[in-house]
């Protein structure tokens, strides 16, 4: 069984699966409240399929690119319990989640996927097709984006980036998707897979998110 | 009872086994002090990255090193820090301990520091007045027992090792501040200025920024002073302020032993001082001790879990949690 961990972009969504697909899942809007929801969320999953952490032989878990906050605490809870239950962490980035939503549905020309980076920019990937190899994701600013993504006619665009922007990209003659968010059971499904053709998770110390912006060395001095 | 703790509120990585609430079977502490160097202070976005790739690494050195498979719970600290360096910690330790089907206990870090004392010092004898001073924290603390405190007073703008902190950054002496000004203030005369001593009226309050900006007029009024006698008469009011207040404290409270704790605990004139400031025992932790750490979390986690039980699993992050009146 797969447990899948999603706060790499505004959600905290838990989803649990099996080769045959998802079993159960969870997600909330949750700004500012990863840290309290993510683990009861795992808890409520597990009990609601009927299982336990003992049944889960690998943690599926977005890395991002994504919001830094929610991000950390995705990863550092699913470093936690892959140390603690000693199995193995399939990274999976947030762009091929959202990729994936589209083409599970159907859709076989070129998708961008988008992600809100604040500070007016976006982290995004390009894919031409279903089962077409994704590119590494990059950080760019909208309109830039747009500009490119211009020239590739039908491409559809998905994912919180693409909606917040979202007349950036219809002035460029772009769609843009209902998909916002990358979603757990997706995710989980993907790690599926993976681990079905002979992928291996990492250990959980190896585990690494994937931040495509430099750290803001500003100093907080912090009144305590 | 084997308590697994986890510290990262600040620029600290660590993780420690304590069994029977005060005994050390393992003290990991991964230093980032040299990624915040260049910068004169914790970078909270690199210390979060930080913590990210050194948590699992410490807590597998712990647990290794104590020869554990599993402990009996896992105890976390949720505030006050950084909450991008928080959120590792806490998160990491909800994971652990589900994964173990063990309790979870969150620790206000301040109550961590107040451990500190129990795990080193067996015969204390309470109450004690707890002078709590870092880059972070500056507190005045009575504790009459383990878990039962009085906030006396805390700073009410820097905090004392941010004042060394700012004050050796200017002076071009480097990071960490505390050390670097102990080193020059060593060959420096502590009476060539005369600093001025925020007392607050008798209040148990602490205010460090004035004197900042008293460092800096000196040192543009006479631009060819030594550093390191500014880094001396620096200290000195530093130190004044801190024993005067918590000897006032001592007497007053009626306490029968003085305590230090925090990272500018390690400066040597405050352990000099300290003990000649009050005629009660003074007690002076270790370096490892006084910087932060995580066996005290794990301590401090021991007598919550056995005083109030585990914490939710939806215990979230508190930046600015404060050391609450606890009776
Ligand atoms: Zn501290």
């Amino acid at each position: 069984m797969l447990l899948g961990i999603e706060t790499a972009a505004g959600l905290v969504g838990v989803a649990l699966g099996d080769g045959g697909g998802p079993l159960a899942g969870v997600w909330l809007r949750g700004e500012r409240r990863h840290a309290e929801a993510l683990a009861p969320a795992i808890d409520h999953v597990l009990a609601q399929a009927g299982a336990s952490l003992a049944d889960v032989e690998a943690i599926a878990l977005d890395v991002g690119p994504g919001l830094f906050t929610g991000l950390r605490v995705g990863v550092a809870t699913a470093q936690g319990l892959a140390e603690g239950l000693g199995v193995g962490v399939v990274e999976v980035t947030s762009v091929d989640v959202l990729a994936r939503e589209v083409y599970d549905a159907g859709f076989e020309g070129p998708v961008a996927a988008v992600v809100d980076a604040r500070r007016t920019e976006v982290f995004a990937a390009r894919y031409g097709g279903p089962g077409t190899p994704s590119e590494p994701a990059v950080r760019d600013t909208p309109a830039a984006l747009a500009g490119k993504l211009a020239e590739l006619p039908g491409t559809l665009l998905v994912g919180t980036g693409a909606h917040r922007y979202r007349t950036v990209f219809a002035d460029a003659g772009l769609r843009v998707a209902a998909v916002r968010e990358p979603s757990p059971a997706v995710l989980v499904s993907i790690a599926a897979s993976r681990l079905a053709a002979g992928a291996r998770g990492v250990p959980a110390g190896s585990v690494r998110p994937v931040y495509l912006r430099a750290a803001d060395a500003r100093i907080n001095w912090v009144r305590r | 009872m084997n308590v697994l703790g986890i510290e990262t509120s600040c620029d600290e990585t660590a993780a420690a086994v304590v069994s029977e609430g005060r005994i050390v079977r393992s003290s990991v502490v991964s230093s980032q002090v040299h990624l915040h160097a260049r910068y004169g202070g914790v970078v909270p976005e690199i210390a979060g990255r930080a913590h990210v790739e050194r948590i699992v690494p410490a807590i597998r050195e712990a647990m290794a090193e104590a020869g554990l498979g599993r402990p009996d719970a896992v105890a976390a600290t949720y505030g006050p820090g950084l909450v991008g360096s928080l959120l590792v910690g806490l998160s990491a330790a909800k994971g652990l301990a589900m994964a173990w089907d063990v309790p979870f206990v969150g620790v206000n870090h301040l109550e961590g520091h107040l451990f500190a004392p129990v795990i080193e010092e067996p015969d204390l004898e309470w109450p004690l007045v707890v002078l709590l001073v870092s880059g972070g924290h500056t507190l005045l603390v009575e504790a009459a027992a383990p878990g039962r405190y009085r906030l006396l007073g805390q700073t009410l703008d820097d905090a004392a090792g941010e004042a060394f902190d700012k004050v050796a950054r200017y002076l071009g002496l480097g990071y960490p501040g505390g050390p670097a000004i102990d080193r020059a203030a060593e060959e420096g005369d502590p009476a060539a200025f005369r600093f001025p001593r925020a007392m607050l009226d008798g209040s148990y309050d602490f205010s460090f920024s004035g004197l900042k900006t008293a460092v800096v007029r000196a040192v543009e009024r006479h631009p060819s002073a030594a550093t390191s006698d500014v880094a001396a008469a620096f200290q000195e009011a530093v130190v004044d302020v801190l024993v005067t207040k918590a000897a006032r404290a001592v007497r007053a409270r009626g306490a029968k032993g003085l305590c230090l704790g925090g990272g500018v605990a390690a400066n040597s004139l405050l352990r000099r001082r300290a003990p000649q400031a009050v005629d009660v025992p003074t007690y002076l932790p270790s370096m490892a001790m006084c910087t932060d750490n995580a066996a005290m979390v794990a301590a401090a986690g021991s007598f919550r879990l056995a005083h109030d039980g585990p914490s939710p699993l939806s215990l979230a992050a508190d930046p600015n949690l404060f050391l609450e009146v606890v009776a």
